[in-house]
């Protein structure tokens, strides 16, 4: 039962980002019409900010990239 | 683009709207309804109806941008709907695996609240507002410390009104592109990484029908909570027990992985039910707009024929006096 820890987590990886990796590569694996099709249509875009005491607020940060091809 | 036109117009003819409320009510009141001293210059003969007019073709105008704003509403909603609710079946399991625990009580609570970012929905965003108000009432205490999460523009404007201290993370712009998975798991990823939780309450609208959002409440815990009541023995927990681990990572990382994937997966079904009820709110929101500009146009369009009614009488009744008075 003493197995290690899984690459990725020691890596820092939660396993969300593990498993969009891994979904990923299976969407590159895909044939061209599809492949393309299901590349677009995973994009990320949302804007994200921390907000500490009521006030104090960084500033907004814009997420905005594709997995690698 | 089309609420930005319904601010145009309310703005244009606000000053032609306030002043006066509509006389129509009061039935024999309309010569009087514009007052003569203030719109007809000294000497005019009649009164003139001009304001009314221009009334009338702004109630016409909203109502148009209102129906034109059901319409894409209701186009919307049809693609988004099979989505949401193809999408329940990702969290399904984990209840069948993992039960849900609303009530459980622990120290860390964080609520994520998901709302629209856009307005002219209705209800929906208030009621998720004060459903997480009521869960952050119910889970604080003197060692508790409850957070928000808040997904959304609307949520975020009400919150900060009077629990802005509670506010951690506030994250928006996400329905700016189609919902896909991808999106809402990185923001599930930086969820987790930013906010240290015991358990995550997700509260968003479900979406029943078109006329009806059920606010609900989705549970997830941390895995060391779930390794706790598994220990406890507790309800559904306890029966993870009887299940064997596959593979060479022990329960405590099986139950990390289930607790994050968990995470994710009841995030994007949220996020999907809850701009699906969007959707259905706004569109029965502007159906009942388009209907009352039809009701303000029928009561305009009475006043207006009516004062021009009472136009035609009183010359007529000048110039047949004035004949007979020749006459006799």
């Amino acid at each position: 039962m003493s197995a290690p820890m899984p690459f990725w987590r020691a890596a820092g990886m939660t396993y969300i980002t593990y498993s969009n990796i891994c979904a990923n590569l299976v969407r590159n694996c895909l044939k061209e019409p599809h492949k393309a099709e299901a590349l677009n249509r995973e994009k990320v875009h949302f804007a994200i900010s921390t907000w500490k005491d009521g006030k104090a607020e960084k500033p907004v940060v814009l997420l905005k990239f594709e997995l690698p091809k | 683009m089309a609420m930005a036109a319904l601010r145009r117009e309310g703005r244009r003819f606000a000053p032609l709207l306030s002043p006066r409320p509509i006389a129509a009510a009061a039935p024999r009141s309309s010569p009087s309804f514009l007052s003569p001293e203030e719109d007809v210059p000294f000497g005019a003969r009649s009164i003139s109806t001009q304001v009314v007019r221009n009334r009338m073709k702004s109630v016409k105008n909203i109502q148009k941008i209102t129906k034109a704003m059901k319409m894409v509403a209701a186009s919307k909603l049809r693609a988004i709907q099979t989505r949401a609710e193809n999408s329940r079946g990702l969290w399904q399991p984990f209840i069948a695996l993992l039960g849900d625990t609303p009530s459980i009580d622990v120290k860390k609570n964080v609520i994520v609240t998901v709302s629209s970012d856009k307005g002219l929905c209705g209800g929906i965003n208030s009621t998720s507002v004060r459903l997480s108000k009521g869960l952050l009432k119910l889970n604080s205490g003197p060692d508790k410390e409850p957070k928000y999460v808040v997904v959304g523009e609307k949520a975020k404007v009400q919150l900060i009104r009077d629990s802005r201290k509670h506010i951690h993370l506030t994250i928006s712009e996400l329905t700016k592109i189609p919902l896909n998975y991808t999106q809402v798991s990185v923001l599930a990823d930086d969820i987790i990484k930013n906010v240290e939780f015991d358990a995550l309450k997700i509260v968003f609208n479900k979406f029943h029908s078109v006329v009806s959002f059920i606010p609900t409440v989705s549970t997830v815990l941390s895995p060391e909570v779930v390794e706790r009541e598994v220990e406890s023995g507790s309800g559904k927990l306890g029966e993870l027990d009887s299940y064997e681990i596959e593979g060479g990572s022990t329960r405590g990382e099986t139950l990390q992985n289930l607790a994050e994937f968990q995470f994710s997966c009841v995030m994007f079904n949220a996020v999907l039910e809850n701009a699906c009820s969007e959707m259905g709110a706004r569109m029965s929101a502007m159906d009942s707009s388009s209907r009352n500009a039809g009701e303000v146009l029928d009561r305009l369009t009475l006043t207006y024929n009516r004062t021009r009614q009472a136009a035609i009488t009183t010359e007529l009744t000048e110039i047949i006096s004035g004949a007979s008075a020749l006459e006799g």
